[in-house]
């Protein structure tokens, strides 16, 4: 099973010092910054998405690049672009539409033509064909003998929609002699609409199919889907998952012919969720926050209204700071530490406890098993004790990158990956950081 | 350290009742003597006058201030209590036409909470905390002071050094050119756009020649922005990146510069009905127009740089040949397809209507110039 990493321009800063907090004048963003490939030797991922809604932005949702890096992303192509070379093993790209960015619209806003161009100008290695999402999930419309009517003809339009859309995708795509692989987008309400525009599309030639709008699916319906979909599912035929990682469910969904999936969920939990920022050995822990004052807002408005002290707040920072840096030398306890972090909590958040939304508990869990000091990858070796901090992009994002790596090592320690990536240095890092953790 | 601190000081009366104070003191020590009068309200009751520090500006001023050899030229105004005293150092009363005398200054430094300390920090309190923060030893910083019990004075003062208007942007990049220290990270980005930009106004060859509105060129007829903008894009994502990135011998800037007037010199006579009027006639010279012929730029040139570098004039007028049929600078109406149509001077200098002339151009210039590359290497090579 392969997995793609979407792409939202997510990059680190090379050149910023945790200690001082600053970076080089001198740095050009994304130009001197690293993708997550660039940052770890041994692999992360096996290829990202990038999606047109993404790089072109649409409506009220901008765009994540710059008018010129977009430029120069169809300039050069997607391989340069993302610096693919830097990669220490192969990655592969794939494109899509971005179906989500437009899903309030009646219509895609693209023409099979426009995405025929995007793809083949990025130089993507796969091209899912324009599709429309379809929000609406109702298992009540397979019943025998259900109304034509408990699924809106709206939402049946989108269906046909996609699998027109689809056909001359595919058409264009041979026409056109392009070079990417394409693959047909199933789009559905319920498994047995799942199963039939599956069929469809292997009918029209597709032997790749996406599975899209199962993002918001419980692991259950989604499973459902598969069953139903295996049921009319060529042997040649394999399947992607649009946006949507169950990592304990994934062994099953390989059986029923999940070749790849893309998700995000390990890198935006790092700074999304409110508990579950850090993977590591099948746990997830919290984070410790220690907001920077100037990006705490609500803190901002009393410090500017004098109710809070900006002397004390920025004290209290420097202090948690300072506690962590000793407590991973040894020189705090987990109690001692706790004590700073929560005082300073109760400036910022004071109403945490009351709402029973204080985080004594979950960080004394992460102190306690301080998993980062039995963590191999190259982000919680450089980085200590910073990559558990809750505290700014550099620190978040880096974090998230941590996610993905761990991710990625449960797939092919559960033998879903392809090949073995890992075996020859796995020992060798295992012992680096078991000296790690006990020095 | 003594209970008082006792600085030369000068002493200059300026107006009617009003005496001001002038002297050198270490900036680290001034937080021990003085604070800042945060602004809050008790019971209705507004007190103080300052806002919190601007915890970003603080960290490009230590920047600075960590830098080999930096200079804090403006003083920090302080507002002293009546404990403060001014001992001139002659005792004979000067005359009429003397407004100002030498003596000593003498300010309490007993260790006290903040609200008793004899000093309030009028203006100055981003570098003094800039001061405090950075790892240096010490840093003398002028101050001028004044005495008076009346917080009243004090606020009058703060206002009026604090509504002045900022320097106009215009005149922060003709400046930026000539500087060499260490900027904040804001202007330093601009610096290297800002001299390609006053080259591209001055330089004998060059297309632009007195064509950019500047401080101190007001008739130019093209925004400093829209230059800069189209600048920044070159140098971050295309051409001038590029040659940048080549490394150069002794003039940096050259190689760039050559590019640049190819270039631009190809466009003048490619669309020379539409180059050098008024954006109001022209929308070439325009935001728009500017900002999208230099992504074309950027394009033209990773085509071209395969076999030349920097491409020639005639070069980069063959590949911009086929667009010229579509443009319309001065007159008609501009279709973008999918039913968006814009009229020649309804073309904005918003980012929506750069953007989507932008687009235009630049997939115009792919079908029509990049998916014949054979025709223009040829061209390339000749």
């Amino acid at each position: 099973m392969k997995f793609f990493l979407p792409d939202s321009q997510d990059l680190v800063d090379p050149s910023f010092d945790f200690e001082l907090e600053r970076r080089s004048m001198t740095r050009q963003r994304q130009r001197d910054d690293l993708y997550a490939h660039e940052v770890f030797s041994t692999p992360a991922f096996d290829g990202l998405l990038v999606s047109k809604g993404i790089v072109d932005g649409f409506g009220v949702l901008g765009s994540r690049y710059t008018l010129s890096q977009r430029r120069r992303l169809q300039r050069d192509g997607a391989p340069r672009f993302f610096r693919l070379d830097n990669a220490s093993y192969p990655l592969e790209i794939m494109g899509d539409c971005g179906a989500f960015t437009y899903v309030d619209e009646e219509e895609p806003p693209y023409s099979v033509d426009e995405v025929l161009a995007f793809y083949e100008s990025c130089r993507f290695h796969y091209g899912v064909s324009l599709d429309h999402v379809i929000l609406e999930f109702d298992p009540a419309a397979d019943a025998p003998g259900a109304e034509e009517d408990v699924i809106p003809p709206a939402i049946r339009a989108r269906q046909q929609l996609t699998l027109e859309r689809a056909r001359e995708f595919l058409r264009k795509h041979k026409a056109g002699g392009h070079c990417f692989k394409p693959l047909g987008v199933a789009q559905g309400w319920s498994p047995k609409s799942y199963a039939a525009a599956v069929k469809a599309l292997q009918k029209m030639g597709y032997d790749y199919i996406a599975l899209g709008g199962m993002v918001p699916l419980k692991t259950q319906e989604i499973r459902l889907c598969l069953e139903e979909i295996q049921a009319v599912r060529k042997p040649g035929t394999r399947l992607h998952l649009l946006g949507v990682t169950r990592p304990e469910h994934l062994q099953e969904f390989s059986r029923l012919g999940i070749a790849s999936f893309d998700s995000t969920s390990p890198l935006r939990q790092a700074f999304k969720d409110a508990r579950d920022n850090y993977y590591l050995d099948g746990h997830k822990y919290t984070a410790i926050r220690i907001p920077q004052i100037e990006g705490n807002p609500d803190l901002q408005k009393k410090i500017f209204a004098g109710q809070v002290s900006q002397e004390r707040a920025r004290q209290l920072e420097r202090e948690c700071l300072e506690s962590m840096r000793l407590f991973d030398q040894g020189r705090r306890t987990v109690r001692q530490t706790l004590e700073v972090l929560l005082e300073y909590e109760r400036l910022y958040d004071p109403d945490a406890k009351q709402k029973r939304n204080d985080h004594a508990a979950a960080y004394e869990q992460t102190l306690e098993n301080a998993p980062w000091r039995r963590c191999a990858c190259e982000v919680c070796g450089k980085l200590k004790h910073h990559v558990i901090l809750f505290r700014g992009a550099e620190r978040n994002r880096r974090r998230g990158f941590h996610n993905i790596w761990t991710l990625y090592r449960q797939m092919h320690e559960r033998g879903l990956g392809e090949g073995s990536p890992f075996q020859e240095e796995t020992g060798a890092r295992a012992r680096r950081a078991k000296a790690r953790a006990h020095g | 350290m003594p209970k008082e601190l006792k600085l030369p000081a000068v002493e200059v009366r300026q107006s009617k009742g009003r005496t001001l104070y002038s002297f050198a003191v270490d900036g680290k020590l001034v937080h021990r003597f003085a604070t800042i009068s945060r602004v809050s309200r008790r019971e209705g009751q507004l007190h103080g006058y300052q806002r919190p520090e601007a915890l970003a500006h603080i960290e490009e001023i230590r920047n600075y201030l960590e830098s080999p050899s930096p200079m804090v030229p403006n003083a920090v105004i302080l507002a002293f209590d009546s404990r403060v005293r001014f001992k001139p150092a002659e005792t004979k009363p000067p005359s009429k036409e003397v407004y100002s005398r030498p003596g000593t200054i003498i300010i309490p430094m007993e260790e006290q909470p903040d609200e008793d300390k004899p000093g309030f920090i009028v203006d100055g309190q981003q570098r003094l905390a800039a001061i405090r923060d950075a790892a240096i030893d010490s840093f003398p910083i002028c101050v001028t002071a004044f005495i008076t019990d009346d917080i009243g004075q004090q606020a009058e003062q703060f206002m009026l050094v604090n509504s002045t208007k900022p320097l106009s942007k215009a005149l922060l990049y003709e400046l930026l050119p000539q500087t060499r220290a260490q900027l904040p990270s804001s202007l330093s980005r601009r610096r290297l756009p800002a001299q390609l930009m006053v080259r591209l106004n001055q330089d004998e060859r060059s297309p632009l020649k007195e064509m950019i509105q500047t401080a101190t060129h007001p008739t130019g007829i093209i925004k400093d922005n829209s230059i800069l903008k189209m600048l920044e894009h070159s140098l971050i994502d295309g051409a001038l990146y590029e040659v940048r990135k080549r490394g150069n011998t002794e003039d940096g800037l050259e190689p760039m510069m050559e590019l640049l007037r190819n270039y631009w010199t190809a466009v003048s006579q490619v669309f020379k009905e539409a180059w050098g009027k008024p954006p109001k006639k022209s929308r070439l010279m325009h935001g728009a127009g500017i900002i999208s012929m230099g992504l074309i730029m950027d394009d033209a040139s990773a085509l071209l740089m395969e076999t030349a570098r920097p491409p020639t004039v005639q070069q980069y007028a063959a590949a911009l040949q086929p667009l010229e049929k579509l443009c319309h600078w001065t007159s008609g109406t501009w279709d973008f397809g999918n039913g968006r149509t814009r009229k020649w001077n309804e073309l904005q200098n918003t980012p929506k209507d750069i953007d989507l002339l932008a687009r235009y151009l630049t997939d115009q210039y792919r079908s029509l110039v990049k998916d014949r590359p054979q025709k223009l290497r040829r061209v390339a090579q000749r």
